[in-house]
């Protein structure tokens, strides 16, 4: 519609200004907000395009970015009151690419402290779900993923180490991909997570995000660990056959004890829906998926922890969310024998599911074992050493399996509970190593087979409940 | 989820933890040692779970993260 002049960006970027100022007041989805900046890129935007000088899909594209990613001369607070006030002199790559592109960066999201999730107390405002404003909308892509939900931007990025930006899409109805490592430059970002975080697109269905993941995909010589593998056409890669592909459902990911109803029966119809569009699903198991969780805490939360050790733990204490430092100095204590043992066992999980994948063309899971609950259940609770292990692996164990063995993974909508005010719950889509595509291609097909993704909230009504 | 807890060997109490943060000069307010000795506690013992699952294979292979598999087979 942009490049046919049929809507101005100018118009796009004033509508999403005008919601955010009626709704974000309670989502809080955003940290900063750049009017001023995005109406003034819009015009520029707009003279480009009637002067024929199409960028390309994103061009007049407003999105927004989780506060983890630099941005030069705009506040990068990483959602902490240690870096309120820090402005970056250089973009993230990522941003780089999307002003090229000529999309337009409305604003920062906001995010859990350091994108470290478990955070108590939000410097920046309480964020809320947009379906329904006394539950969580999830970490630590928060903001990300309510701002698309919510009609506040086009689209956004997301940072995921464990299930950053998969559990925040899962708990708004949005989609939600985490790339394979080395697949999108982390150059400007403040993530040091070395060997699994990783920069992904988020936004209202999947198209939208092949579209972002076109834009900032590829090889970047400022990323020591940046791949050199040719980025494909993502977009050319959205069909709706899914004859002759190869689909397995992960047991121990997906039929774990304690599941929401509306989550398991999301499952099942979607493996219906998967079959009925020509794919062969049958269920598998990865008997050593569960040790994902605890292994990379052991080593991705200590490599995390190790820096942050020497720059705030030491001198800001006071500084730190409460969960966020209780998170990274236990982490600093993980004693290196444990840490090495740990990125041994790391291998054997990975290769198992590897392995795994020469047997499919994908694999999936739910996203999530529950919906999004509410804000208080939400907050991760001490309690005794057996009862702590087995909340963090019942929130996790969707999700980290697949970070763990650095493999693309895709969340969308897949059906809604009964609740009053229903709540999204999601599906999980992954294959192997730089084959974004075919969960694209998967995630697509599915998708216009159902009509989840058509659903939006009704924030009149919802954000209602704070008031009332 | 099926791990099961047994007593564990390695755990560690406040004044283990009062100590290791000493000796990498980082200061907890008392009150806050416990949930830390809890979590570590928590990660140690599933470690030991680990071991005895996959602790001969593990002493087969490199630490590798996962990461430089995908370089390394890059033309």
């Amino acid at each position: 519609m942009i490049e046919s002049r049929q809507l101005s960006p100018v118009e796009l970027v004033h509508i999403y200004l005008k919601r955010i100022e009626r709704y974000d007041g309670i989502l809080r989805s955003y940290i900063t907000v750049l009017a001023e900046r995005a109406v003034e890129q819009a015009k520029i935007a707009e003279q480009e395009i009637a002067k024929g000088n199409y960028r390309g899909i994103l061009h007049g594209i407003p999105y927004g970015v989780k506060d983890q990613l630099y941005t030069r001369g705009i506040k990068t607070t990483l959602g902490s009151r240690i870096l309120q006030d820090y402005v970056p002199d250089h973009d993230a790559a990522v941003i780089e690419r999307l002003n090229a592109a000529g999309a337009i960066l409305l604003g920062k999201h906001n995010l859990h402290e350091f994108g470290k999730g478990g955070t108590i107390d939000f410097p920046f405002g309480q964020p809320r779900n947009p379906w329904d404003i006394s539950r969580t909308p999830a970490s630590s892509s928060t903001g990300s993923g309510i701002a698309p939900a919510a009609g506040l931007c086009s689209g956004a990025l997301g940072n995921d180490t464990g299930g950053s930006i998969r559990w925040p899409a899962a708990a708004n109805g949005i989609v939600g991909l985490r790339p394979t490592f080395g697949r999108v430059s982390r150059h400007g970002g403040l993530m040091f997570g070395w060997n699994a975080d990783t920069i992904g697109p988020m936004g209202r269905n999947v198209f939208d995000c092949a579209a972002l993941l076109q834009v900032i995909a590829g090889n970047d010589s400022r990323d020591a660990l940046s791949a050199r593998v040719p980025v494909p056409d993502y977009i050319s890669a959205l069909t709706k056959d899914l004859r002759g592909m190869r689909i397995g459902l992960i047991r121990e990911m997906t039929w774990v004890e304690g599941m929401h109803p509306a989550v398991k029966g999301a499952m099942e119809e979607s493996v219906r829906v998967l079959r009925s569009l020509g794919a062969k699903v049958e269920e598998m198991s990865l008997r050593l998926a569960k040790y994902a969780v605890p292994l990379q805490m052991m080593t991705t939360d200590a490599d995390v922890a190790s820096v942050f050790l020497k720059k705030w733990l030491r001198t800001d204490w006071d500084r730190f969310d409460k969960g966020t430092r209780s998170r990274l100095a236990t982490a600093c204590l993980i004693p290196a024998p444990i840490y090495n043992r740990a990125m041994r066992a790391r291998v054997l999980v990975r290769q198992e599911m590897l392995d795994a994948l020469k047997n499919y063309d994908a694999l999936i899971t739910a996203t999530h074992l529950q919906p999004a609950p509410s804000i208080d259940k939400s907050k991760e609770t001490v309690g005794t050493v057996s009862d702590m292990m087995e909340r963090v692996l019942r929130r996790r164990i969707s999700t980290w399996p697949f970070s763990g063995a650095n493999v693309p993974a895709i969340a969308l909508p897949n059906g809604f509970t009964d609740d009053p005010l229903p709540m999204p719950v999601s599906l999980q889509i992954a294959s192997n190593p730089f084959s974004e595509e075919t969960v694209l291609k998967i995630a697509y097909a599915y998708e216009q087979a159902t009509v989840w993704h058509k659903r939006h909230p009704n924030l009149d009504f919802t954000t209602r409940q704070l008031t009332s | 989820m099926d791990i099961p807890f047994r007593k564990s060997a390695m755990k560690v109490g406040i004044e283990h933890v009062r100590a290791m943060t000493k000796a990498i000069d980082l200061t907890i307010p008392e009150d806050e040692l416990l949930p830390v000795a809890i979590r570590l506690s928590a990660l140690l013992e599933i470690m030991e779970k680990i071991e005895s699952e996959l602790g001969d294979q593990m002493d087969t292979v490199d630490p590798v993260p996962p990461v430089f598999a995908e370089i390394a087979r890059l033309p």
